[in-house]
């Protein structure tokens, strides 16, 4: 479980948050819960090791509050301009490339109202849609193992 | 007809910014600029604010190296307690920058310049990146990852698991090391280790390859800025100023960091929201230097560590004499630089104080200005505070290791677009060659520029009357 956000841009912190929330409430055996500002290439390490990587993190093409969960893949043109920051897909082309594996993988968001800079605190329709987030991350963890990525 | 051409967004670099060239009639490279393009202020914002917030609001001035500022900042506070930190508080202070070090280092040569490096220059701007590089050198890409992975670790074991660690605090750092986690970290270092040797000895190999490239990337006269320790060797935390010529002369040594002022002057240009400083004895624009890994290297009497003096050794033998002056040669000194940090790591992890409960030296804040400097992995960095009477600040001033390079940066690209640049027949690889030279430094404009939002570069081809005429974008 990987929340990833920004901790001062208001609603974008809320994968992290969901994420230290969710480790907080305990979790079975084997799942890890991760919070990162940013995502970064020592991740991919940590992704190839595991089955299943569930990404937490805000949407800003989705209603204030409007909580998705969609399956992603390997994607080499997700590529980010900024140097230090890897879009979920990337890293996971990463580990395609690199492993030729990746896990089963989902992208569990929260649509923000609200990412001003320098603003700590997430807006009451982000709260609100944390807990939401979370069954849909218990949902996936109780999950089946998925098919494999690798031929093997 | 002269034109300009621009290439934008710079790619592979951290942080947005813009190139231009102009060139005269003939298609030959009048002027080179590099533009920062975005504004963000950090220094105004943070007035007002307890100098207790300053390193946890600086951390976040950039996503890559918020250790840097972290210790830069808490360095600033110990000045405003007056405190002289505890030995063990230093020392797992100097551990984090050595991690932090090592994972940026790994970050620029595997990730950011090795496309370059592996697959040339010219090669098809489709393949030449992060992905032709795992296809190509599959044990390399997963020596990077590995590397900065080890980094990471180190930091994370040291500060915690959250985003922004707060560990590192005012007189020290928050809490003891155990022996649990000292024993961990240690069994990281040699797999580290070993990944930055090979991967050094594989570079050596390489080098011959780019004699041109090392010749004409930025290899004017410079100052070389630093720290260095009291006995002049290498330094990442803390010790004395030195500035060294291209003929290896000192002109300054042994400069507490706090009169860095009489050193350092700040100039501002219209094309860029990047500060320009300079050497102040030898004035705007004369007083060019360059700080981080080439200046540090260039700067030190020795390493301190074995393998990596060995490393330093072989470096200098890159030139036949005097400090290495091509900025090509950053790629080399990263790679020496990680392998010091990691020997370094190794022996003070296991120094006989390092689980000493004595970590941190408290007091309120007795004096109203502050400096803190360190070395970023990227060079020298510099904060300064001022606080009134209730300890709000007043102002700041943030002197980053991306800003002292400036003049050299602009330099550079315009000795790389005389050499390879011609304005009549423009190709990409000419073009990529302008922004490589920009890699060789590294820069990490988001804090250098305070950069708001994305970072896209660009290459403009101006004409003699100033009319953009052809046009490089990327981002």
């Amino acid at each position: 479980m990987i929340g990833y956000g920004s901790p001062i841009r208001g609603d974008d912190a809320i994968g992290p948050l969901a994420a230290d929330r969710l480790e907080r409430a305990g979790v079975p055996e084997g799942v890890e819960v991760v919070s990162r500002h940013i995502l970064t290439a020592e991740l991919v390490a940590d992704l190839v090791a595991h089955d299943r990587v569930v990404f937490l993190d805000a949407a800003v093409d989705a209603a204030p509050g409007e909580v998705r969960c969609r399956r992603i893949a390997p994607d080499a043109t997700a590529i980010s301009t900024m140097a230090h920051f890897l879009d979920p897909r990337e890293l996971l082309a990463w580990c395609e490339t690199l492993y030729g594996r990746f896990p089963e993988t989902f992208l569990v968001s929260a649509g923000g109202a609200s990412f001003g800079y320098a603003n700590y605190s997430l807006t009451p329709v982000a709260e609100a849609a944390i807990e939401p987030m979370l069954d849909r991350v218990r949902r996936l963890i109780d999950r089946p193992a998925g098919p494999r990525s690798d031929p093997s | 007809m002269s034109r300009t051409v621009t290439i934008e967004p710079v790619t592979r670099i951290e942080g947005h910014a813009r190139i231009t060239l102009q060139l005269g009639e003939s298609g030959e490279v009048e002027d080179a600029k590099f533009h920062l393009t975005q504004f963000r202020g950090f220094e105004k914002f943070c007035e007002g604010r307890p100098y207790r917030e300053m390193p946890a609001l600086t951390a976040r001035t950039c996503g890559i190296c918020p250790v840097s500022h972290l210790l830069a900042s808490n360095k600033a506070c110990d000045h405003l307690l007056s405190v002289s930190i505890p030995p063990t508080g230093e020392k797992l202070r100097r551990i984090m920058n050595l991690a932090q070090l090592t994972q940026s280092h790994a970050l620029s040569f595997f990730h950011l310049s090795s496309p370059d490096l592996l697959l040339g220059w010219d090669a098809d701007p489709s393949v030449r990146n992060i992905f032709g590089v795992m296809r190509q050198e599959p044990a390399l890409a997963k020596d990077g990852i590995r590397l900065r992975q080890i980094g990471q670790t180190i930091i994370e074991t040291l500060g915690g698991k959250k985003i922004h660690p707060t560990w590192v605090v005012p007189g020290g750092v928050s809490e003891a090391l155990t022996r649990e986690k000292r024993d961990a970290m240690l069994g990281l270092i040699p797999e580290g280790l070993e990944i930055a040797k090979r991967t050094y000895a594989f570079f050596k190999t390489l080098v011959p390859r780019f004699t041109d490239e090392a010749n004409h990337f930025g290899s004017q006269p410079t100052l070389f800025l630093s720290l260095v320790t009291p006995r002049g060797n290498l330094e990442h935390y803390d010790g004395f100023l030195r500035i060294k010529d291209a003929q290896g002369r000192i002109v300054e040594d042994m400069v507490p960091p706090i009169e860095y002022e009489r050193l350092v002057g700040e100039a501002v240009e219209d094309f860029s929201y990047m500060k320009f400083p300079y050497y102040k004895p030898h004035g705007y624009p004369g007083g060019i230097y360059r700080v981080g890994p080439l200046a540090r290297l260039n700067n030190a009497e020795a390493c301190g560590t074995p393998y990596a003096d060995v490393a330093l050794a072989e470096f200098r033998m890159l030139q036949e004499t005097g400090p290495i002056t091509s900025s090509f040669h950053y790629h080399y000194a990263r790679l020496v630089e990680i392998i010091y940090a990691l020997e370094m790591m190794d022996r003070l992890l296991r120094d006989p104080g390092i689980l000493d409960a004595r970590v941190r030296a408290r007091a309120r804040s007795n004096r109203y200005e502050g400096i803190g400097v360190a070395e970023a992995p990227r060079g020298t960095l510099m904060h300064h505070y001022r606080i009134d009477d209730e300890g709000l600040i007043t102002w700041v001033n943030l002197i980053i290791a991306t800003g002292h390079n400036n003049l050299a940066m602009n330099q550079s690209i315009r000795q790389v677009a005389d050499a390879y640049v011609d304005g009549n027949h423009l190709q990409e690889g000419m073009l990529n060659r302008v922004e490589a030279v920009i890699r060789c430094f590294d820069p990490c404009l988001s804090c250098a520029s305070h950069a708001f939002g994305q970072m896209p570069l660009s290459i403009e081809l101006r004409d003699a009357a100033g009319r953009i005429v052809d046009t490089l974008r990327r981002g």
